[in-house]
């Protein structure tokens, strides 16, 4: 049972982990006593990072990021194999790969610095559609890992985001109005839904600025 | 203004002095206050009030007797301290025309 408790505890922070065995040591609590105290405070301090406002911002984007982003790549792969058989310009597809490539980053990165300890239900968002997605593809020419091609720039955006927390604001306007451009030059993707991948890139210019007037 | 346990936990620490760290808060919340005090609800609250700028905790010495594991110092800060003395005041001042906190007889409903 005492190690049934220790695997608990991993769970915890270091020094909540160190504090709260020792109490419990000290205490003498032990078997299902000490499980259910350690488990509590796990719950407890997972309910508690929910009254703040950013678990819940971070979990939506993700979980309605990736339901877009998977059209989005899908549209990508289906217009990456128009091009190579001549059907498409060149200028359109890269247009397209680089805002679903900005778009997951840019959500990615929103995802990563509202998350903080609370991103393994963002993930479970994220995941959730997506295995729907796989799971449910029906295009026998296309590899159905193919919708799948915002991923790897949208971790990447969280590992981001869980590391720099924000960015300038020079960097976040650069990346919102090249986005922005892009969306214009490309012209094939004026659907209102894709407008609301543009948020989290918005977003991020309006943190940089009151950040930066804050400071 | 604090919650009730917010009080009871600031209360009991600042009356630990020195000495103040989970389990012994612990226990004495138990003792004077007379209400069980589970692990989560103090550390979750120990969490929250010191990012309030009330509590300041620190990790400690081990000891034998916590299996060498360390202690987690709590110390009430003068934020903390003016956070509880307004609740107290606040209670005592709702409280004076109750008849639990005067000599009158309590009125029949």
């Amino acid at each position: 049972m005492s190690s049934l408790v220790e695997m608990a505890t991993i769970f915890l922070a270091p020094t909540d982990r160190e504090a709260v065995l020792g109490d419990l040591a000290e205490t003498g609590a032990s078997g299902w006593n000490a499980l259910g105290s350690v488990l509590g405070l796990v719950v407890r301090q997972q309910m508690e990072l929910w009254r703040a406002w950013q678990p819940w911002v971070a979990s939506s984007v993700a979980f309605a990021g990736s339901l877009l982003l998977l059209g989005v790549s899908f549209g990508l792969s289906v217009d990456s194999r128009h091009l190579l058989r001549g059907e498409r310009g060149y200028g359109s597809v890269l247009c397209e790969a680089l805002l679903m490539l900005l778009w997951a980053w840019t959500s990615g990165f929103v995802v990563g610095s509202l998350s903080g300890k609370t991103r393994w239900v963002s993930g479970i968002l994220c995941a959730i559609p997506c295995l729907f997605c796989v799971l449910r593809f029906q295009d026998t020419s296309l590899s159905r890992l193919c919708v799948l091609l915002f991923l790897l720039p949208g971790v990447g955006g969280v590992v981001q985001g869980v590391r720099r927390a924000r960015l300038s604001h020079r960097t976040a306007l650069t990346l919102a109005t090249a986005m922005t451009a892009l969306m214009l030059v490309w012209g094939g993707g004026m659907y209102i839904r894709n407008w609301f991948l543009f948020l989290p890139a918005w977003w991020l210019v309006a943190h940089a600025e009151r950040s930066e007037l804050s400071n | 203004m604090l919650g009730e346990f917010e009080y009871v936990l600031i209360t009991a620490a600042a009356g630990l002095g020195e000495s103040a760290y989970g389990a012994a808060i612990r226990e004495e919340i138990e003792k004077v206050a007379g209400r069980r005090c589970s692990i989560g609800g103090l550390y979750t609250t120990i969490e929250r009030l010191e990012k309030k700028g009330m509590l300041k905790t620190w990790m400690g010495e081990a000891t034998a007797q916590r299996g060498g594991r360390a202690k987690r110092m709590v110390r009430v800060t003068p934020k903390g301290m003016h956070a509880a003395k307004e609740f107290y005041e606040a209670m005592m001042r709702v409280s004076r025309n109750a008849s639990w906190a005067t000599s009158k007889p309590e009125r029949a409903s």
